[in-house]
């Protein structure tokens, strides 16, 4: 320890004065030599001096290994001057940095950006305590094929009571409220949740309080902000406590603010993933804890109890699942509603989703690092051949290969890091760019950041470089060939050249890797988009509202707001339809069971069909095609008429092969008291779910039919849900404000959530198809574009160093076209083993890249065709420009060049 | 010192500090002076190349066993002078006493029958 101080003493006393101690090192071996002269003369030794430096050995190389000892990180000491010198010398050759910390810059930021995706998604912490024993509970019914469902009350209560596994269940909501007193109205999001939830958690409020026990009843009206939420509407003022604030037009106590950086419920959940900017307690209202089977919308997480694995948990769970089924009346047992309960890590549960293509994603910008990469090394390698005389001098003069490394080390620390410094730059840009696509689809990323996370993950990207680079060329510096070198003119070892040329291949194979990936990725794109959606988007505008159930406390309120926004939607001048609906194509439904009329026998399994309620010509204003039977009717629209209008996918679910006009179809099983429902008419399938997928079966009834018990204060809140549609052959910019300017006059208190062109919602519902065929065609563009660049560096610089030979043959009478056939050829002899390689590659790339996009076949011709029909042209154009600047040398000039 | 001299034991790894410390023990050398005092006390059976010596020499005195004071020589050349810390002294002692019983069991080994 004494030791130790001693020395870091001795070495900064030596930083200090760094002049004497050079002075010193200088004199004192100095002195040696004078000293051994002097003995050989005296012994009468002629050739004392020569015989002295014999023996000596080389002082500046001892020098410097003194000099190493006093430095103070005796490493890093010769690494900072190497590092200055790497700068001096790429100053001399400003355009081989630059090409470098671009090529590897554009790379480095590409990765940096992707991480940043990578680690906001998928490998962030979520911020909550012990979050490996957090898991999301699920019920499912296995026999109408529905694997996991929120929980409905009375399951969720049973769950709390019967399980021992857990230390705490909880359950949640999203709920969007509106939020008023406040300036404008505004739809905010919220979560319902059981006050033990933040327990659970294991999340502490910034200040105030969460909620208590004896909070989670009806009628308690209080709430925990978000950090977000208070800073912005609320100015952060801690005043706030104990003050009221108006939800859903009814005042609440705020009682609490969360911690920035809490976010809860999580994005990229399959239910109730809308994280909170405000949360109420969870009460149960009497009326949910009616049905079982029924009002299934609470989401439960659990906190698995200290020595219960996951396993064991699962274990009773099924037992539990048991016990709750046990309490279902038979007759819906008998419909197929016989739940089972499932238990999924929280994380799977967010991330499981994302996580492959985010990994493909991640893997695809590896590639290119690697291309970029394997450019870069090619470029250090043609560097390092054009250095051999010099650094053939510096081994003559004793220069060790490491210290050779080390020299090449500051180079390409100073490249590596200037490029990374353009990467985050590069990334910085992206990110900020990014999350207007992702945010609705990948989890974790509304809180995307180039944070000290991703930096470090940057800089240990730009060491890995930096080494890589510094050790490809050491080959190239073999003493073996340093006489030769000094003596110049010695021909290139054959290493080089086959180094260069595998890098070359492995970078068009790489990107024919990358090109296959963006053939698939584009051609299921463009599928997508050309899927028949069963409706004409342009030209309609939709608004979205939800009645708050305070204010419209009756049956008849909200059909009597329908009637008065639908006639004042109808009088906007240039609208030409106007309709109502429970919900619009792309979005949620309600599902239902159902018995068709002489159907098709299903066994035990009830049949399943999604479910929308419409008010005014729905069909019309969105140009749904009928295929048989008719619309609904005016009167249909007024009276109870029992009728149904369903969809082709219905139709032949049920009566396949024959009319289904005037056939009927009941709600649950045939002897539920439901009546029976007729069919008026049959429409084109419209898509329901994410564009592509295959739409489901699906039910349309006249609002008039949607029954009053729901409407009066359920705590079903489908029924509120008012989507209203205009046809409109102007522009929807003009239109637009005139909506909202009708909804505003009916009721000034109502927040208008969403106003947007239809075309504008399904752009919207793919952008993440969108965003994934961007990227990795961007990134197959990059990989191209380097390969070339690469291609074309390698026989640009070997025409130079052939220069001689080039002249000799066409000095001999060789023809210029022989001479650019020459080129051509070497240069696509790499071409052609890169693309071999890269086809074989890119069919294994193929298979993993197709279970991620739409109705692709991995293997398809025109995917793959997109490989040489890329490559070929833009690798010919590499190879000419030498090839013809070959063709064009002056044998004279060459010749006399020497 | 020609090179047509028989080859010096190679000096096992630190036995130079030992060498070295013993040396500096008798009072404080320059280098020069250390390298030749070890080769006569040796009866030039053991030479000590420079390119070895200044970097143990270095070493020894960032690690606190010597000290170095620059004087005049008696030729009234620049010279750096080692002299032994206390520290060096207890290490020359630890040092000498492992190297002692190292070499007799060594001895022992080789002369056991």
């Amino acid at each position: 320890m004494a030791e130790w101080l001693t020395s870091l003493r001795l070495r900064v006393r030596a930083l200090l004065r760094r002049r004497q101690l050079e002075k010193d090192l200088g004199d004192e071996l100095a002195f040696h030599m004078a000293m051994r002269e002097d003995a050989l003369r005296g012994g009468g030794d002629a050739a004392a001096h020569v015989r002295t430096r014999w023996r000596f050995g080389n002082p500046v190389s001892l020098r410097e290994d003194l000099r190493e000892l006093w430095s103070l990180a005796p490493r890093l000491g010769s690494l900072a001057r190497n590092v200055r010198f790497a700068a001096r010398t790429l100053a001399t050759r400003p355009g081989f940095a630059v090409t470098v910390v671009l090529t590897l810059g554009i790379a480095i930021g590409a990765t940096t950006a992707m991480f940043a995706i990578v680690d906001a998604a998928l490998l962030r912490p979520f911020r909550f305590a012990a979050e490996d024993r957090l898991v999301a509970i699920h019920e499912g019914f296995a026999q109408v094929h529905i694997d996991q469902l929120p929980f409905g009350a009375l399951d969720f209560e049973d769950l709390r009571r019967l399980q021992q596994s857990f230390s705490a269940v909880a359950a949640y909501r999203n709920v969007a409220l509106e939020m008023s007193g406040n300036g404008r109205p505004e739809r905010i999001s919220a979560a319902k949740v059981s006050p033990e939830l933040f327990g659970l958690l294991g999340v502490a409020p910034l200040f105030g309080r969460t909620f208590s026990a004896e909070e989670g009843r009806p009628g308690v009206n209080v709430a925990v902000l978000s950090y977000a939420l208070w800073r912005n509407q609320f100015g952060g003022d801690r005043s706030i406590l104990g003050r009221a604030i108006h939800l859903d037009r009814q005042p609440y106590t705020v009682v609490g603010v969360m911690p920035a950086g809490f976010v809860f419920p999580r994005r990229g959940a399959q239910f109730n993933g809308e994280p909170a900017d405000l949360w109420v307690p969870l009460a149960f209202m009497p009326r949910e804890r009616l049905e079982r089977a029924n009002g299934m919308n609470n989401s439960v997480i659990g906190r698995l109890r200290d020595g219960v694995s996951l396993e064991a948990a699962r274990a009773e769970l099924g037992v539990v699942g048991r016990r709750i089924a046990d309490a279902y009346p038979p007759v819906v047992i008998r419909a197929g509603f016989s739940p089972a309960l499932s238990a999924t890590p929280l994380r799977e549960e967010i991330s499981g989703r994302v996580a492959r293509p985010l990994w493909m994603l991640f893997g695809a910008v590896g590639l290119v690092l690697i291309v970029a990469c394997a450019n870069v090394a090619n470029l250090m390698l043609t560097r390092a051949i054009r250095r051999r005389h010099e650094f053939a001098v510096r081994r003559a003069l004793g220069a060790r290969r490491v210290q050779l490394v080390h020299l090449l080390l500051g180079e390409t620390l100073l490249l590596a890091f200037a490029a990374g410094a353009l990467g985050v730059a590069l990334a910085y840009w992206a990110v900020k760019a990014a999350p207007l696509v992702l945010v609705r689809t990948v989890p974790g990323v509304q809180d995307l950041a180039i944070d000290y996370r991703v930096l470090l993950f940057t800089v240990l990207v730009c060491f890995a470089t930096a080494v890589f680079f510094a050790i490809a060329p050491v080959p190239a510096l073999d003493r073996r060939d340093a006489a030769d070198t000094l003596r110049d003119e010695s021909p290139r070892t054959a290493s080089q050249h086959h180094v260069q040329r595998a890098f070359v291949v492995v970078t068009v194979t790489l990107a024919c890797v990358l090109l296959a990936a963006a053939g698939l990725f584009l051609r299921s794109f463009a599928a997508l988009m050309s899927t028949d959606i069963g409706f004409r988007p342009s030209q309609v505008i939709a608004a979205s509202m939800t009645l708050p159930r305070t204010f419209y406390t009756t049956a008849d309120s909200i059909r009597s707001f329908h009637a008065a926004l639908s006639s004042r939607l109808s009088s906007i001048p240039g609208v030409k339809r106007a309709a109502i609906a429970t919900d619009l194509p792309l979005t949620s439904y309600d599902s239902r069971a159902f018995t068709p009329e002489g159907g098709a026998s299903t066994g035990s399994a009830l049949l399943t069909t999604n479910l929308s309620f419409v008010a005014g010509p729905y069909f019309e204003t969105l140009g749904v095609t009928l295929a048989a039977g008719r619309y609904f009717d005016s009167d249909e629209h007024q009276t109870i008429r029992n009728v149904v209008i369903v969809n082709e996918r219905l139709a032949s679910v049920s009566w396949p092969g024959q009319n289904p006009v005037g056939k009927r179809i009941k709600w649950g099983p045939a002897a539920s008291p439901n009546p029976w429902l007729t069919v008026v008419g049959v429409i084109r399938n419209v898509v329901d779910g994410p564009v592509g997928a295959v739409p489901g079966v699906h039910a349309y009834e006249p609002f008039r039919q949607f029954p009053d018990f729901f409407l009066n204060g359920a705590p079903n809140q489908f029924g509120r849900d008012v989507k209203a549609l205009v046809l409109t052959d102007r522009s929807a910019s003009d239109i637009a404000p005139l909506v909202r300017q009708q909804i505003s006059e009916l009721d000034p208190e109502l927040a208008v959530e969403s106003l947007a062109p239809m075309n504008q919602q399904i752009s919207d519902a793919v952008a993440p198809q969108r965003f994934s065929s961007m990227i990795v065609a961007a990134f197959a563009g990059v990989g191209l574009l380097l390969a070339v660049v690469g291609l074309y560096g390698l026989l640009a610089f070997t025409v130079g160093q052939r220069q001689k030979e080039i002249a000799v043959r066409v000095a001999l009478g060789a023809e210029r076209g022989a001479v650019i056939t020459m080129v051509v050829v070497q240069g696509m002899r790499l071409v052609f083993w890169g693309l071999l390689l890269g086809m074989a590659a890119a069919v294994g790339a193929a298979r993993v890249a197709s279970s991620l996009t739409y109705q692709s076949d991995p293997l398809s011709v025109a995917a793959f065709a997109i490989i040489p029909a890329a490559l070929i042209p833009a690798a010919l154009l590499a190879c000419a420009i030498p090839a013809w600047r070959a063709a064009r040398l002056d044998p004279v000039l060459a010749l006399r060049a020497e | 010192m020609g090179t047509d001299q028989e080859r010096p034991a190679d000096l096992l790894q630190g036995t130079l500090e030992l060498l070295i410390l013993r040396t500096l023990a008798s009072g404080e050398k320059h280098g020069y002076e250390i390298a030749e005092w070890i080769h006569a006390a040796s009866a030039d059976a053991l030479s000590v190349e420079e390119g070895a010596l200044y970097p143990a020499l270095h070493r020894l005195e960032l690690r606190g066993l010597l000290t170095a004071e620059w004087d005049v020589s008696a030729n009234n050349r620049r010279a750096k002078y080692y002299r032994l810390t206390p520290i060096g002294r207890r290490r020359l002692k630890e040092i000498t006493d492992s190297w002692r019983r190292t070499s007799t069991a060594i001895n022992r080994v080789l002369e056991a029958t």
